[in-house]
């Protein structure tokens, strides 16, 4: 028989013929194992489970088109080929339009979507009634629904303009101290309207502007008073670079300036032109934001309305991919050159990193301080056991073992402690991840078969670490222990 | 030829001298009693000479060499080379079987062998309760166990250490027989005790007595009738 062979005999003999003591000692292993492994688990699955939890804070990414290009639903479509099913959630299209009520020639911005999307992207919206599913239904935000008093199953009737551009019009003749309007596309999400007065010298005397269309922390600063007061008695037609524009808000200003430049006395341009639609309102919307100002229905209704099908604005997309994935799922789609452009919306993505990573850190936190007690567990039981063999280590000492033995003996036992504990807690651990996941996350968790014997690496290495004090105590006993008698 | 010898030693703790210049020696194949009452020396002796401690002063000679100035690698080293240890209180590894414990000695020594540990158990007559725990072997099984274990790697000498004073009369004899039966085959006994019995078993019994050797008695009944075998 070799002397490896003697030496695994003797160890297992002691695991297996000292139960007690060694269960103790494996349980207290497995335990810190099951829970290091648990963590672990948790720690690379948390922002698989989490993505999920975040993708109910709405859209990530948008996609416009890209400078002087449009964007169509094929287009769109075709441009996210390259994001796997499974993780882009929702895609929803947004047209914007201007459509007036034919009651009272009042003005709202109409918003041409696909509502089975607009559930995935905005799941924080708050409908009383229901989405429209079919042709000729609406849903209204709240505002407009209180400025109208429409309720659920109101009818409206809507009628379309198309955004005037001054020589479409039909010029008439501007005379000094006339009130003009004007509009002009804006930035992505819609159009921008300006209503002036002239005074008597034809200089622009009072503007308002209408930016409620664009995006409230860009182009929204133009309707601010700090920019119109720039309008302010300059003369028509503006001249490119007489106003200064908004850093930040270059398209919004500049479509604001076309708007001047494009405006013609009023009795022009309210004049109802173009489609009226009947539409009844399915539901009433409230978000809380600036969405309960706008008209939805469905893409089919606005091109009827509009007399033109396929343009869209935005589109809205809520995919499921951390951080860095879905930079590279922006840069790629702004590679593509499909005529799109994409952000990431950074509030969210934002928000998404900075919760992972508290989370992360509180996991690793945790991990580390269970490996400390582990250790502490393993290195009181070692030392038990050294201490209740005591008498079994001078006899070996004695019997003429070396310190160089005893200590491989007790390392010995330890590693294989730490073997088994960390084997058994690898199951432990994959079960105790799992409950967490379902009843935290309610999500399962798939095993990561290398998770297995890495815990059982770990779990050796420190058991090994845990038995150091141990084993010097052991080395210290005296074999002439075994010569006092009792 | 001797095989141990003592010169001049002694072993001082502070103020205490344990051992006061002793001069003892042994020859190969002799089977010497060591006797003496509590706190005579009897334990530092026997550690001095098992090679776990050192003398404070003088020279211990085994097999020729010097012990007294090694270091203690050095000493376990020549413990499991040439010493073979038999204790009062049996000492084996309770998780392991009788032929277990036996080869554990022969694990530290060289290489584990269990026929020769089977045989070694054949001699001692347990040859049947080789794979028992020490929990299922008695008292005097275990000593024989402790005493095949001693054998197993042929040192020069067999030291034991009052090897029946937990053992009845039936198995102090079955142990002083293995003994007796050693000492035939050339094997070097000693065998301290505080029983005359056990001492009168030996060719020679050296009396301990305040750290000196008192007197040192040849028993003339060994050569005569053999009480044991």
């Amino acid at each position: 028989m070799s002397r490896r062979k003697m030496f695994l005999r003797m160890i297992t003999a002691s695991l297996l013929r000292r139960r007690s003591r060694m269960l103790v000692a494996l349980l207290s292993i497995a335990i810190g194992a099951a829970i290091l492994s648990g963590l672990v688990t948790i720690y690379y699955d948390v922002p698989r489970q989490m993505q999920a939890q975040f993708r109910s804070y709405g859209a990530n990414v948008l996609l416009v088109p890209s400078e002087g290009a449009e964007m169509t639903l094929e287009g769109a479509g075709k441009a996210l080929e390259g994001i796997p099913a499974d993780q882009l959630l929702g895609r929803t299209p947004y047209r914007y339009v201007n459509v007036q009520m034919v009651r009272n020639q009042q003005t709202f911005v109409a918003a041409g979507t696909d509502f089975e999307q607009v559930k995935t992207t905005s799941p924080y919206f708050t409908v009383e009634g229901e989405y429209p599913s079919g042709i000729r239904q609406i849903l209204v935000g709240k505002s407009v629904a209180d400025t109208l008093g429409l309720k659920v199953g109101s009818v409206a009737e809507l009628s379309y303009r198309p955004a005037a551009s001054g020589s479409e019009t039909g010029a008439a003749e501007i005379k000094p101290g006339d009130t003009l309007a004007g509009s002009a596309e804006g930035f992505g999400q819609g159009p921008v309207y300006v209503t002036l007065t002239l005074d008597d010298e034809m200089k622009i005397a009072e503007i308002t502007v209408d930016v409620s269309s664009q995006t409230e922390e860009f182009g929204g600063q133009c309707g601010e008073e700090f920019f119109t007061r720039r309008f302010l008695g300059k003369s028509l037609p503006l001249q490119e670079g007489e106003i200064d524009a908004v850093s930040g808000a270059t398209v919004t200003s500049e479509a604001l300036v076309s708007a001047v430049n494009s405006a013609r006395p009023t009795e022009n341009v309210t004049a109802v032109t173009g489609n009226t639609l009947n539409l009844r309102v399915t539901g009433i919307l409230e978000t809380g934001g600036k969405e309960e100002g706008y008209i939805f229905m469905s893409l089919e209704d606005l091109g009827v309305l509009t007399g033109e099908n396929g343009r869209l604005d935005v589109m809205e997309l809520s995919v499921s991919a951390g951080a860095e994935e879905l930079a590279g799922y922006v840069d790629a789609l702004n590679g593509s050159g499909s005529g799109v452009a994409a952000r990431l919306v950074k509030r969210i993505t934002n928000s998404e990193t900075a919760v992972l990573g508290k989370l992360q850190s509180l996991v690793f936190l945790v991990t580390a301080v269970v490996l400390l007690l582990t250790m502490i567990c393993v290195s009181t039981t070692m030392m038990a056991v050294v201490t209740e063999r005591r008498k079994e280590i001078g006899l070996r000492k004695a019997l003429g073992a070396s310190d160089g033995s005893i200590r491989t003996e007790f390392l010995g036992e330890g590693m294989f402690l730490g073997m088994l504990g960390g084997l058994l807690g690898a199951v432990l651990g994959f079960g105790f991840a799992q409950i967490i996941s379902v009843n935290v996350f309610g999500g399962s968790i798939t095993l990561q078969p290398l998770l297995v014997p890495v815990t059982m690496i770990v779990s050796m290495a420190i058991s090994a670490l845990s038995c150091l004090l141990p084993i010097r105590n052991a080395v210290a006993i005296d074999p002439a222990l075994v010569l006092k008698g009792e | 030829m001797s095989l141990l010898e003592l010169k001049n030693v002694s072993k001082i703790y502070g103020e205490l001298k344990a051992l006061d210049n002793v001069n003892i020696h042994v020859d190969q194949g002799e089977w010497v009693a060591i006797m003496g009452p509590s706190g005579s020396g009897k334990s530092t002796m026997m550690n001095i000479i098992g090679c776990m401690d050192k003398p404070s002063l003088g020279e211990v000679l085994l097999d020729g060499v010097d012990i007294s100035k090694e270091s203690s690698r050095k000493l376990t080293d020549i413990r499991r080379d040439k010493i073979g240890l038999v204790f009062q209180q049996f000492h084996m590894v309770n998780y392991l079987t009788a032929v277990e414990n036996v080869m554990v000695s022969q694990y530290y020594h060289s290489m584990p062998d269990e026929k020769e540990a089977l045989d070694a158990l054949e001699l001692v007559g347990l040859r049947e309760r080789a794979h028992h725990l020490p929990s299922q072997l008695s008292g005097g099984e275990q000593q024989r166990v402790c005493v095949a274990r001693a054998l197993i790697n042929h040192p020069e000498l067999i030291l034991a250490d009052e090897p029946t004073g937990n053992l009845d009369e039936t198995n102090e004899n079955i142990v002083l027989n293995l003994f007796s039966q050693l000492h035939k085959e050339g094997t070097t006994l000693i065998v301290v005790t505080h029983d005359p019995e056990v001492a009168e078993a030996a060719q020679r019994t050296i009396v301990l007595e305040h750290g000196r050797v008192a007197r040192e008695v040849v028993n003339e009944s060994f050569e005569l009738g053999r009480k044991y075998i």
